[in-house]
């Protein structure tokens, strides 16, 4: 599709294992998912705000999350989403494949 | 829909995320502004993600799409003689409703093709009969040259008017931008360069063409100063008439032509689309209203001035924002006030015509009038036929989704959503209508060769062209579409019951599934059941017509038509030039004998130029009676027996004593049984006396259809009567048709420039005349044959099914005894339970919904008891039929297999 990079997703489909780890803590709207990252990362971790609901798309259609229509914290009508068990599932099969990798290039990097 | 749900949920989210990222922002200590336009560009491109999104869901969706479609395909040629019967039984339906529907486009709904037809109104008008309260005519319209047609109620309604109404609304009209007017100018002879044709011609006024906003493919139009006495005579012709006689529109300009044998100069030529403003009609020639007068003399010129006289129609074009209504209610008042004023008695005073304005967009109703009624009734046809394919096929489906439970309980086990497999089952079923649909295209186009060549005839210039085009290609896909859904749905919910599951697991049972077949079945024998009345009815209806006595020789006659006084010919010579005629024709080798008259003998009583006022037989007027003005051995070539005196021969010449030939029923009728031979009729509007020279066998002197048409006929010598356009009938050896080429030979050495019109068989033209009655008779049958089978089968497909079901029922009832012929009528019983639920159903529909059909119908009851019973009779055997094959394997089971399948 020719999206250009995104700006702090150096590590190709991370995001949607951040957005799967987001909500296995808790079910919260897409604003929230975006807060929860920045501030668990201390603000390392920016995520590019517009692919935030694509991805929401992707993980719903996959079946990984669900969306339903709630209220906010602050009373303001949003769509509030919250994992499935397969989500839970791929979130385990994501953390141990990123695990490998963040391994594999540590070592790489302890290497030189 | 689903996805415009889904794209409306994610603009609410984003929005809400740039909302609240903007709160944040503000809340930092930004301006509610500039928080808004940094969250905004933080977030990015709000349309360019949500396009991304619906991607990510249309590829979803596309890959679902292409799953369902793979596995439609699969079952489909796993499935192969029930889905090629599928097809087939499909595109006979879909195409038999894409043939109807495309001449109902073209007749009914299809535009004018000129600029903004919507704007366009035809004016018409509408009165209490002339014949109301008393036996004479009693209205203001003295004459007439068209048609009046029936109205509701029996009241009169027609679209002529007296050219000085036209002259009234014309003069300062707030609602019209322009008022034309035009008349049907006939058939006319038309020379270019030395040589002739017919031509049908149109009268039109000055603002004809401007008022219709057509423009010219070359030259120019005519205009309001071709309009007026004494103009320069000149002509539009068509655009075909411009390729065929002048070799293209630029060679006709500036070309001098006759009409009639009168000078016209051709001053340009019509857009190829045009054809007037009658759909039914493409005239050649369009020519001044006022160039009547040169053609047709002082009665035409009287016309003018006659405000009894009905005779222009007219049309006009509503000025912009002026609504119809508007212009009527302006109208109805000023038109009024002008007729009032041409009534002369209190009792044409009593029923003044009162305007009505008709949308014009689609021009003139003629066709709409002629065709709308048995439209209709085809498409109610054709729509029970694709009704019951669909039902048949929903059955031969509900019958399959038992073969296929495994496959749905595994599916659903495996956690495949209802929606999805019950959208799988869709996908195949609207697959299976699409090609029936796309195969019923290829029908259709053939149907409407066809239908159009059964509608037409034999008969000339027909311009009835229904043609699949765009639009009703459009209307086939979806129709195709909703069948596909139609006959899909139910068995798709059906057979994804989840509380179906269990009970399907031991392989017993499906009642509802059995039920909904029940009704299934009963639906298509309720609905073959009108078709075969319908049938039953339309081929009574032929079979009446063709049993009314003609009283004539229907077969080895050649006629056609000359017109000798449009090249020229005058009284006297026009006599000895038709008589000279008529013996050179029955001296071609083969031909017996050969006469001529005013018109064919069907065509009587409405065609050709002959005496239609009152006769008297010395004080005694004659009532009913038809005067037919005939040549030299009119009745030998008819085979008309002569029962007294002589028949009209080549004594009876102009200047000779003016005779008659009556038939037998008038001489019985008038002159009891004295001998008629010697005694006189009196023609009162020509003041002069004829002598009845004979008496000739009964005939039918008019239309088949006629109540009217009378066997009593006063033939009159055609030399006597001053003839214009003359019918010669050729009694031939063999097929007359091969007599044509003589004919023309003959025709072009006596005068080259008399074209020869109208050549046909008498049985053709007879044949004609019930063109309607045929075309319905015999679609009907094939309809009913189709309606029949199909049922059939599909009666035949529930019992097989059912009678396989209950093998363990039947294999214990034989066991304990019962005999095969109990058990053949077990099953039968069910047939004709069926079979009677159906009929029970239909019959008061078919009584009812045959009302409709009344005026398509000759000597024919609606409801007629023989017809029904023949149809319930013809339906009953069918179903027996039908069900006799399973019954017969019900009967054949071995009682010891059927209980240890069990």
């Amino acid at each position: 599709m020719g999206r250009k990079a995104q700006k702090n997703d150096s590590l190709p489909g991370s995001l949607d294992m951040l957005i799967l780890r987001t909500l296995s803590l808790r079910d919260v709207h897409g604003y929230g998912i975006v807060q929860f990252i920045q501030q668990s990362s201390d603000n390392e971790l920016l995520v590019e705000e517009g692919s935030l609901y694509p991805a929401l798309q992707r993980l719903e259609l996959n079946g990984w999350i669900d969306g339903v229509w709630g209220v906010t914290s602050n009373h303001r009508r949003a769509r509030i989403y919250k994992i499935t068990a397969a989500g839970r599932k791929q979130l385990a099969v994501e953390t141990r494949k990123y695990a490998k990798l963040t391994l594999a290039i540590a070592r790489v990097m302890g290497a030189e | 829909m689903e996805s415009t749900r889904r794209g409306e949920a994610l603009r609410e989210e984003m929005e809400l995320h740039v909302a609240e990222k903007a709160a944040e922002l503000q809340a930092d200590g930004m301006t509610p502004e500039c928080a808004r336009a940094e969250a905004r560009r933080r977030f990015g491109n709000v349309g360019l993600k949500h396009e991304e999104s619906r991607e990510i869901w249309m590829t979803r969706f596309l890959s679902e799409l292409g799953q369902d479609v793979r596995s439609g395909f699969r079952t489909m040629t796993a499935n192969k003689a029930f889905s090629a019967l599928a097809v087939l039984l499909l595109a006979l339906g879909i195409g038999a409703n894409t043939a109807v529907y495309s001449f109902m486009e073209s007749i009914l709904l299809r535009s004018l093709p000129v600029a903004d037809p919507e704007s366009l109104v035809v004016l018409n008008w509408h009165s209490r009969p002339p014949q109301e309260g008393s036996k004479e005519w009693v209205h203001v319209i003295h004459g007439v040259q068209g048609i009046l047609w029936p109205g509701d109620n029996g009241a009169l309604v027609s679209g002529m008017f007296p050219y000085g109404a036209f002259e009234t609304l014309r003069e300062e009209n707030p609602v019209f931008s322009t008022l034309f007017g035009y008349f049907n100018g006939l058939t006319r002879n038309l020379a270019v360069r030395g040589q002739a044709a017919s031509a049908s011609a149109e009268y039109v006024t000055g603002e004809y063409f401007r008022g219709l906003a057509v423009s010219p493919a070359a030259g120019r139009l005519i205009d309001s100063e071709d309009d007026r006495p004494g103009a320069a005579p000149v002509a539009v012709i068509s655009f075909a008439t411009s390729q065929n006689r002048f070799g293209g529109p630029p060679n006709a300009i500036g070309q001098s032509v006759l009409v009639d044998n009168i000078p016209f100069t051709v001053i340009g030529v019509a857009p190829p689309e045009f054809f007037g403003v009658d759909p039914a009609a493409a005239p050649d020639l369009y020519l001044p209203l006022h160039a009547n007068v040169l053609g047709d003399g002082g009665g035409a010129a009287r016309m003018y001035g006659d405000g009894n006289f009905y005779w222009i129609e007219m049309m006009g074009r509503l000025r912009p924002g002026v609504s119809m209504a508007q212009a009527q209610a302006v109208l109805v008042p000023r038109f009024h006030q002008w007729v009032a004023t041409t009534a002369k008695t209190d009792g044409e005073r009593a029923k003044l015509p009162a305007l009505i304005l008709n949308p014009g967009a689609a021009g003139l109703g003629s066709l709409r009038r002629q065709y709308s009624k048995p439209l209709y009734v085809l498409l109610t046809m054709v729509g029970l036929i694709l009704a019951i394919t669909c039902a048949n096929i929903a059955n031969m489906l509900l019958a399959r989704a038992a073969a296929r439970r495994r496959e749905m309980a595994i599916r659903l086990s495996l956690g495949a959503g209802r929606f999805r497999v019950v959208r799988q089952l869709l996908t195949e079923s609207v697959m299976l209508a699409s090609l029936g649909g796309a195969l019923g295209v290829l029908f259709a186009i053939w149907a409407v060769r066809s239908l159009t060549f059964l509608f037409s005839k034999g008969q000339e210039n027909f311009t009835l062209h229904a043609e699949v085009n765009w639009n009703v290609l459009g209307v086939t896909a979806a129709l195709s579409v909703v069948c596909g859904l139609l006959f899909g749905l139910a068995p798709a919910i059906q057979s994804t019951r989840p509380d179906v599951m269990p009970e399907l697991k031991n392989g017993r049972g499906g009642g509802p599934r059995r039920r909904a077949q029940h009704v299934l079945v009963v639906a298509q024998i309720a609905m073959s059941f009108l078709i075969l009345v319908a049938a039953g009815l339309f081929v009574r209806t032929l079979n009446k017509l063709n049993s009314v006595q003609l009283g004539y020789a229907r077969e080895n006659i050649l006629l056609f038509s000359l017109n000798a006084r449009q090249a020229g010919h005058r009284d006297p010579e026009i006599t000895t030039f038709y008589a000279d005629l008529r013996k050179r024709f029955e001296s071609i080798p083969g031909v017996s004998s050969a006469t001529l008259s005013q018109s064919s003998i069907i065509s009587a009583g409405h065609a050709g130029k002959t005496y239609r006022g009152t006769m008297k037989i010395g004080a005694v007027t004659i009532e009913g009676a038809r005067v037919m003005t005939a040549g030299s051995r009119f009745l030998t070539t008819m085979q008309i027996p002569i029962l007294a005196g002589r028949e009209i021969d080549d004594r009876d010449q102009p200047g000779s004593t003016p005779v008659a030939v009556i038939s037998e029923r008038l001489a019985r009728t008038y002159l009891g049984n004295e001998n008629p031979v010697g005694r006189r009729i009196t023609l009162v509007d020509d003041k002069r006396d004829v002598e009845i020279v004979g008496v000739s066998a009964n005939l039918r002197n008019g239309g088949l259809k006629n109540e009217e048409a009378s066997a009593m006929t006063v033939f009159v010598p055609v030399s006597q009567f001053s003839p214009d356009l003359v019918t010669y009938a050729l009694r031939t050896a063999g097929d007359p048709l091969r007599y044509v080429k003589s004919v023309h030979e003959i025709v072009r050495e006596a005068d080259s420039h008399i074209p020869v019109k109208n050549v046909v068989t008498q049985a053709a033209e007879i044949d004609r005349t019930i063109s309607r009655e045929l075309t319905f008779a015999k679609l009907c049958t094939v309809f009913a044959v189709l309606a029949l089978l199909t049922a059939c089968v599909g009666l035949y497909g529930t019992m097989s099914y059912s009678v396989t079901r209950q093998t363990g029922e039947i294999g214990i009832r034989m066991a304990l005894g019962a005999q095969r012929g109990a058990v053949v009528w077990m099953v039968l019983r069910r047939v004709l339970l069926l079979a009677a639920v159906g009929l029970a159903i239909s019959v008061p529909a078919a009584m009812s919904a045959s009302r409709l059909v009344k005026s398509l119908l000759f000597k024919t009851q609606p409801n007629d008891p023989g017809t029904m019973a023949l149809a319930g009779v013809v339906l009953l055997s069918a179903a027996i039929l039908a069900g006799f094959v399973p019954a017969r394997r019900a009967s054949r089971i071995d009682p010891l297999a059927a209980l240890r399948h069990e």
